[in-house]
């Protein structure tokens, strides 16, 4: 990792700030355990965690079988809510989990920005 | 051939630890009698767990039974216990080629052919892999291919009908499009082969969240965007774009695809 | 590759823990290694190992914490390169079990494996009946239930 863990707090913090956002992480791709967490009450943070790194290697492998390459964003849009994931090159995700009307495209600013800081 | 089975069934019946079993689970996987013939395969394979011709067998029913991640597992244990096998080597090839890794599927091939120089459907395949011309016929496909019905007509008229979208049923059989890469190689059934697992997965990702049903995956890459829709409950639509298209007007093209694609499903239901 | 119980109130949580977690190989034991139900195993020499190696090594990370005046660990996993081993301990109403399962890194992840182990101990909880006598095993009928246990484990 290339930031410190107090570093971590202040990137969640910047996502969890944007209206409809429920939920931040960071995430192990490979394992799917949780590295750090900003998430309100009622969300699974071992539930998202190992769902939306399973989600994401199969989501990559479909990717480059379609020769569109490796994932710098992903939004799973669903009735009653959505989860928001950048990968990082250091293997980690940044996970977001929002409201389903949320303005993904602020989200994505935000887990892009929280992604430099994670490496 | 009748005869033949009942011959070996009886034998088997006779000695049921006798290896008679592989020429007769091949026969019925021949036959098409794939229930069968994966009863014989895998109660052979219980009493011979360490013979690599037992586990080669049973793949060769699972791929026939399109259960191709088994069939991976029994290919990779015979390798495991026998390196040099030519039917894991060339069975593990025919997936990797399914997949459109013919790098590795090459690297299996020439594996089986340092080991069988003199087996021709090796060198078959090896020259396809290559990509060599000449009268080089498809290596027969253990299972048949799915057949598109009335490929481009789900999209008739949408924008990349023909190479950017993809219709299919929830076992990720291709029911229309298709799917070419930058390099304008047909990539349909690889990526067909994932989406399946893609989609099931993104299911129960919302299921076990609490989030309701998925409406739609979209996906940044650093070559070019994907929309993963399911257009009726039981199949799913993808779309896919170079970078130059924005990704809110990729949802716009996925959603005039999913209303072509829902009634042409209406229509041949 | 089938699941198979000794004891069938098992049975019905490990296969659901099996598909949702796509565990390639699941034990249920008891802390002293007597398998109660297995997923994906062929030879009845690879239960006894893992069995006997699994039981082992929780013992020893139990004595460990012991030490440590801590409370016994609740689970434990060993990644390889190509597969992870998870170990953990869950109370039913009969006595504490240990499942021991091996997972492909390409197929499941550390994170998906605890996740559905959680609902796995639950669901055995529920399920397991609740004798409050232990049966006491002599030495002589050793041999034969486990005999009797290999034979249900493979379907024989």
């Amino acid at each position: 990792m290339t930031a410190p863990a107090a570093a971590y707090g202040k990137a969640l913090d910047l996502i969890t700030r944007v209206r409809g956002v429920r939920g931040a992480m960071l995430v192990s791709a490979e394992d799917g355990i949780v590295v750090a967490e900003q998430l309100m009450e009622g969300i699974k943070g071992p539930a998202v965690s190992a769902l939306a790194a399973s989600l994401g290697a199969r989501l990559r492998r479909a990717m480059e079988a379609a020769g569109v390459g490796a994932s710098v964003f992903w939004h799973l849009q669903a009735e009653q809510g959505a989860l928001l994931v950048v990968p990082t090159p250091g293997g980690t995700l940044v996970v977001a989990v929002a409201e389903p009307d949320v303005n993904v495209g602020l989200v994505r600013l935000e887990l892009l920005r929280a992604a430099e800081v994670v490496g | 051939m009748p005869d033949a089975i009942k011959t070996l069934s009886s034998q088997l019946a006779q000695d049921p630890d006798s290896l008679v079993f592989l020429r007769l689970g091949e026969l019925l996987r021949q036959k098409g009698q794939l229930d069968t013939a994966h009863r014989v395969a895998l109660t052979g394979l219980e009493r011979h767990p360490h013979l690599p011709d037992a586990h080669d067998l049973y793949a060769r029913i699972l791929a026939d039974k399109h259960d191709y991640e088994r069939a991976f597992d029994e290919w990779d244990m015979a390798l495991r216990i026998a390196p040099d096998h030519v039917g894991a080597l060339k069975g593990l090839a025919f997936l990797y080629f399914k997949v459109g890794d013919v790098q590795q599927a090459a690297a299996h091939l020439e594996a089986a052919q340092r080991v069988a120089p003199n087996d021709p459907g090796v060198a078959q395949a090896l020259a396809l892999a290559r990509g060599e011309a000449g009268t080089v016929a498809e290596p027969e496909p253990i299972a048949p291919a799915a057949q598109p019905m009335e490929e481009a007509r789900v999209f008739a008229g949408l924008e990349g009908a023909q190479e950017g979208l993809l219709l299919l049923d929830a076992s990720g059989r291709v029911l229309g499009g298709a799917l070419k890469d930058p390099a304008g190689r047909d990539v349909t059934d690889a990526v067909a082969a994932y989406l399946a697992g893609v989609s099931q997965e993104a299911a129960r990702t919302v299921k076990l969240l609490g989030l309701g049903k998925w409406t739609g995956l979209a996906a940044e890459g650093k070559l070019g965007h994907v929309h993963l829709a399911p257009p009726s409950s039981d199949a799913l639509l993808l779309v896919v774009r170079d970078r130059a298209v924005p990704m809110g007007r990729l949802a716009i093209i996925a959603q005039r695809a999913a209303l072509a694609a829902r009634r042409w499903l209406e229509a041949h239901a | 590759m089938t699941t198979r119980a000794v004891e069938t109130w098992t049975l019905e949580p490990l296969v659901k823990f099996v598909k949702e977690a796509g565990a390639r190989l699941v034990l249920v034991m008891t802390s002293a290694g007597q398998v109660l139900a297995q997923h994906g195993f062929s030879r009845a020499v690879d239960v006894m190992s893992a069995a006997a190696l699994g039981a082992a090594i929780m013992a020893s990370t139990d004595e460990m914490a012991r030490q440590l005046r801590q409370p016994a660990f609740a689970a434990l996993n060993h990644q390889g390169e190509r597969h992870g081993i998870f170990l953990a301990g869950l109370a039913t109403g009969r006595a504490r079990l240990v499942a021991l399962v091996v997972y492909d890194l390409d197929v499941s992840s550390l994170g998906l494996v605890q996740l559905f182990f959680e609902q796995l101990a639950a669901d055995l909880h529920a399920a397991s009946p609740k004798d409050s006598v232990p049966k006491q095993v002599l030495a002589a009928d050793f041999e034969r239930q486990l005999s009797d246990s290999l034979n249900t484990l493979f379907g024989r």
